[in-house]
Formats: C-alpha cells, structure tokens, sequence
C-alpha cells in the first residue's frame, strides 16, 4: 500500500492484531492500533499536562515510568501518541516510532509462566520480528482501566473466511489519518 | 546354553545395579559460583544467542527474553541469584528443563563437565534455601547441588 512504516509479519491468511511499535528506551513496545489516536511531535503536543487535540483532551501519563523503562533524551524523532477508547483518553510520550505492523494472531505469544509478577498486567506477550523482539502493552493498563479476558480478541482484524450474508463486525482502524501520521513519523533504528 | 543365558543376564543385572548406584551430574559455573546439576534437568548448552529484552520484570531474577533458534526463552539471572555479577565476553547458554517451560541461564565460557558420582557422594538436604538440594563430590570437588527444574518457583512475588 506504500506506506513507509507499515507493513505485514505474516506471510499466510489469518486473524491477525495491528500494531503501532514504538521504541521506549531499549525495548520495543507494540500498542494495539485501534486505539491510537494520533502521534504527535513535542512541538505539535506541547508541553501543558492536558494535551487537547481535535476538541479532545488527553491526559499525560508517564508510560516509560510506569513500565519502569528509564527513556531517552527527547530527540527529533520523540513522539507523543494519543491513545483512547473513547471511553478514556490518555497521552504519553515514546523514544521513537518504527511503524504499524500486522501479526499474525497465532505468532503472538504469551508471557512465559516463568514471568509471574505485574508483568503479567502490563503486558500481554511479545512477538519476535526478524529485528527485533516486540513486547506488547496492555491496552488496558495503558489506559489504566480494568482488562477484560482475553485482551487481544477485541483488536484481531481479519478473519480467513466468512460465510455469505455474514456481517464484518470487526474493528476499524480510527482513520487514514493514523496511516498518514505514522508514515510521517516512522523511522527506522 | 541356559547357564549361559542366565550369566549374561547375571552380568547386565549387576551393570544396571552399577549404573543405579551412579548419578550424572553436570558441573558449571556462573560468574566464577560452581555448582552441579543432575544431567536431566539440562536440555543443552550452546553459545549466548545474543542480546536479551528486558521486561522491567516484578519476578525475582526473571527479567529478560532471549531468541533461541525459533523461540524466545525467559531468562533467570543465575549470577544475580548468587550476588554476583558476569563478566563473560563470551558466555554459554544453559538450557533448564524447567517445570514451566525451557529457561535459559547465561553461564561462564568455561564448558561444563559432566560427572558421573556415586550416589553415596551425593548428600541431599534441606535447608533454608530452596534453590539447594544438597552437596556433592565431582572430582575433587565438594560442589552445592542447584534444582534448576524448580528455580525461581518458591519465591514470592511482588
């Protein structure tokens, strides 16, 4: 689709998750991308505690604090992400965007059991691209609601097959717009 | 031929109550800490696959994942456990045939050996660390006996 910055970890039909992946200090951390709302420049967020975009206000909070993922020093390529549910609106800062990338539902795995403390809130599993390994927030705890089970279910896109008359119930994407902010801000490192 | 047999079988039942009396335990070491295992608590040894992810993880000692041929394997940090740091250029990767799924430990370059001790050798016993089931003789050594199939289990949790 020749968007620099999206592309697709899979290489056979399938139910698969989008993900936004994004660099906080060292690590890889994909967000589900159907709760992405826009990425934004320092200059573009500006620096006051409620970001407003589009007549929405987004609470900051400190994600690589909470992860406890020491950041880097602001760059040029330092975004601020807008992430919501429509419900609850948050806003936080990130090291660097690498782009959206679909996975395949069956290549993202969970936590292994050996991981036993609050990682197992903050994150729903890892998948392991040919770079990098991704590890994958909750968007739940991101937003700092309640999860539900089965946290992933509610973002899969696509479905190998339908039957006829059936209806497409599967999530959007918000916008073209996320494609277009996320090709004007992806970098590769 | 029946006397025959029964030498033979005679022969092999005192070679199998040999082989029973014998343990095999595999001696490494970690950031200079040696230490033994019994041979089937380790699924292999290889070069460190490289770098790790850190989870920023609550799980003592378990905070990284590392790509190991097609899989990512949880780390525990050995060293750590023991107070002690590495300074491997060039480590090895133990396999642990853990109760949760295979675990990797990085471990000193030097190739591990492995033993084949009396079980007479071998003195279990429990004290206050779970981690140690005993002590045992390999070699010249008297060398702590790590469980590395239930590492990290016994420990709470923040």
């Amino acid at each position: 689709m020749g968007l620099r910055g999206h592309r697709t970890a899979t290489a056979s039909g399938g139910q698969t998750v989008r993900f936004l992946v994004a660099l906080i200090g060292p690590a890889h951390v994909a967000f589900p991308a159907h709760w992405i709302r826009g990425i934004l420049t320092l200059v573009e967020a500006g620096p006051a505690d409620l970001l407003t975009w589009g007549d929405i206000s987004y609470e900051r909070t400190d994600l690589a604090g909470r992860l406890t993922i020491a950041p880097e020093i602001p760059t040029t390529d330092t975004r601020i992400i807008l992430y919501s549910n429509d419900q609850r609106f948050r806003s936080f800062m990130v090291d660097g965007v690498l782009g959206l990338v679909d996975v395949e539902r069956m290549q993202i795995q969970a936590l292994p059991p050996q991981f036993r403390g609050g990682e197992r809130v903050r994150l729903l599993g890892f998948f392991a691209d040919t770079a990098y390994i991704a590890l994958i927030a909750n968007p739940f705890w991101v937003l700092e609601l309640p999860p539900p089970k089965n946290v992933l279910d509610a973002f899969v896109l696509q479905t190998p097959e339908r039957r006829g008359g059936e209806r497409d119930a599967r999530p959007r994407l918000p916008s073209i717009a996320l494609e277009d902010a996320v090709s004007s801000s992806a970098h590769v490192k | 031929m029946l006397r025959a047999q029964l030498r033979r079988q005679a022969q092999v039942g005192t070679k199998s109550t040999a082989e029973a009396r014998m343990q095999g335990l595999v001696v490494f070491s970690v950031a200079g800490h040696r230490l033994a295992v019994r041979t089937d608590e380790i699924g292999g040894v290889m070069p460190w696959p490289g770098a790790t992810v850190v989870l920023t993880s609550d799980t003592p000692f378990v905070t990284s994942l590392v790509r190991q041929d097609q899989r990512c394997l949880p780390v525990f940090d050995l060293a750590a456990r023991f107070s002690r740091i590495m300074h491997e250029n060039e480590p090895l990767c133990l396999i642990v045939n853990h109760v949760d799924g295979p675990l990797a430990i990085c471990i000193d370059s030097q190739v591990p050996s492995l033993h084949m001790v009396p079980r007479s050798a071998m003195h279990y016993c429990v004290g206050n660390d779970p981690d140690i089931a005993g002590t045992c003789v390999a070699g010249d050594e008297e060398l702590p006996i790590i469980n590395l199939t239930t590492l990290g289990s016994h420990r709470s949790v923040q």
